[in-house]
């Protein structure tokens, strides 16, 4: 295991605001981590300290070895797209596809000219007059062209349609494949990229509460149905996630089951079902889906 | 942190004038709006100037000719350029700094790679106008006696006077330009507002002061002294103040949404 990020009790405050609060974790090299969380949960603010661009509070954060605050070394190997990034006046697309390479050594043009087609991005068109899905699109292509060792997404798909983010997803695995490095991606649409994710963190309020390998996430929670009492007969004792009933039916979502349990259950005859990653956020969350989804 | 992790370090930085030269660069990108497009709107000013001093000239001779070209000696038409070059500085920070913050620039590289790039436009704008200021003279004022480049306020010296009025005159605006964008950055507009009320309260107590003491005669005497060239080499004081003051307050700043 090789980390790239070393984070230790950061803690961010505005005034009497805490967006950041005492997180602690650490990120390894060529993975998919998914950054989730509400909106104002403290997700862009996170991001921001580890690209050096806010100053923390208190605590400490190292990445690649290093403070990435004012460090050229640390910062040349970082990509930091997020969805309200501003651009020079009068700036096309162009414009940034010729200064990004300046930059970023591992820029690959072919690759950019690719996606440019990919999206169908007018690359001659001032910025200001591009739509929000294009705009969008400008700094999708700048994240995965740049090969940045530590690329960050922050929600980088605002404005872009479904097959627009489907093209993203895919060409992001596709080149992640051939050019490993890591990819911190912050969304809520989780279900949309849970099958990218391979790490998740999950931020609710200021604070890390969940900060697991994706699959023993999904692992972690069942949902038990079946006819109430034999249902309640199962469960009790369990940590009760979530619970919905009609009649004197009822599905219940509880913590992690062992091999011989889910046997157990199967001869009561009651039905398993896997629970989805953005199911499981929201319950931990403590919010409703409704709730989740329209924050962005 | 268990001993089975080991850290990833970064390789070592490009080296330093390749980092800011690339900063300075971002300023050049877009050439048609940082040196296109001041000169034209310079020329369009020149082409109704140069229509007024025709119809002055149609309609004047002899002693009154003289007069007119007497009096345009106090044109004002140049101001433009250096009012935009305020504008390019206060963007410069506004967009293009969150811009370079995006691509993993440090403040440090961004702020000294724009500066670089403002002393490049100074020379090359201050060099523009001198050159202008000559054929103006050559010309007997564009052949109508029309004045717009040896205007009083920059003086009718050597070339190297002339050269350092202009170059000196951009480098102030565009400091002075950054400087407050770097303020608004950092404080948001209480930082400006604060900026405003120190200035107001300084020229209240200097004119105060020159109006207390009854010495408004010599501070026109100073002027008067100084010529064009000495007054402009006290611009230099704030520029420089200006351009050290960026530096620290964007050292601490983040681009806000």
């Amino acid at each position: 295991m090789t980390s790239v990020i070393d984070a230790r009790g950061v803690t961010k405050s505005f005034g009497s605001v805490t967006a950041v609060n005492d997180v602690s974790f650490t990120v390894e090299e060529n993975r998919i981590y998914g950054l989730l969380g509400r909106n104002g949960a403290g997700k862009t603010t996170l991001m921001q300290l580890l690209t050096g661009q806010d100053f923390a509070t208190s605590g400490s954060i190292e990445v690649f070895g290093a403070s990435p605050v004012e460090n050229a070394a640390v910062l040349q190997q970082l990509c930091f797209i997020k969805e309200s990034q501003r651009y020079p006046d009068n700036f096309t697309p162009r414009h940034v596809f010729a200064t990004a390479p300046w930059f970023f050594s591992e820029w690959d043009a072919e690759f950019a000219e690719r996606l440019v087609g990919d999206f169908r991005l007018p690359v001659n068109r001032p910025i200001k007059k591009l739509s929000r899905g294009q705009l969008s699109a400008v700094g999708v292509i700048v994240g995965l062209a740049s090969r940045a060792p530590l690329t960050f997404f922050d929600e980088p798909y605002l404005g872009l349609d479904a097959v627009a983010r489907q093209i993203f997803y895919d060409r992001l695995l596709e080149d992640y494949g051939e050019h490993p490095r890591t990819v911190i991606l912050s969304t809520h649409l989780i279900d949309e990229v849970s099958e990218l994710l391979e790490h998740v963190l999950v931020i609710d309020d200021g604070r890390v509460i969940i900060d697991q390998d994706a699959d023993e996430l999904r692992e972690s929670a069942t949902t038990v149905s079946g006819v109430k009492s034999t249902v309640d007969e199962f469960v009790r004792g369990r940590e009760i996630l979530h619970r919905t009933g009609i009649g004197g039916l009822t599905s219940v979502t509880v913590s992690g089951l062992t091999a011989s349990e889910r046997r157990a259950a199967a001869g009561q005859s009651l039905e398993l079902s896997p629970v989805s990653l953005q199911q499981l956020i929201v319950r931990r969350t403590g919010s409703t889906e409704k709730e989740f989804e329209q924050s962005a | 942190m268990t001993t089975m992790t080991s850290i990833h370090t970064a390789p070592a930085a490009r080296p330093a004038s390749t980092r800011i030269w690339n900063a300075a660069r971002l300023q050049f990108t877009n050439a048609r709006q940082a040196i296109g497009l001041p000169w034209l709107i310079l020329t369009i000013i020149f082409l109704a100037n140069l229509a007024i001093w025709l119809i002055l000239y149609a309609s004047t001779s002899g002693q009154d000719r003289a007069d007119v070209s007497e009096g345009l000696q106090y044109s004002g038409a140049t101001s433009y350029i250096f009012v935009y070059m305020l504008v390019v500085a206060i963007q410069a920070i506004s967009r293009t700094f969150p811009y370079a913050l995006g691509l993993s620039v440090t403040r440090r590289d961004f702020y000294l790679g724009t500066s670089v790039a403002f002393v490049l436009f100074s020379f090359i704008y201050g060099g523009g106008l001198t050159l202008l200021s000559y054929i103006e003279e050559w010309t007997g004022g564009w052949g109508v006696g029309g004045r717009m480049f040896t205007a009083v306020y920059y003086g009718s010296g050597p070339v190297w006077q002339r050269m350092f009025v202009f170059v000196a005159l951009f480098l102030f605006f565009f400091f002075v330009g950054m400087a407050s964008a770097t303020l608004y950055v950092r404080w948001r507009a209480a930082g400006l507002l604060t900026l405003g009320g120190v200035f107001l309260a300084i020229i209240v107590a200097f004119v105060g002061l020159a109006t207390w003491t009854k010495s408004w005669g010599q501070v026109g005497e100073w002027f008067a002294t100084s010529g064009p060239v000495g007054v402009v080499a006290w611009t230099l004081v704030p520029t420089v103040l200006a351009g050290a003051a960026g530096y620290f307050i964007l050292r601490r700043a983040t681009p806000k949404n």
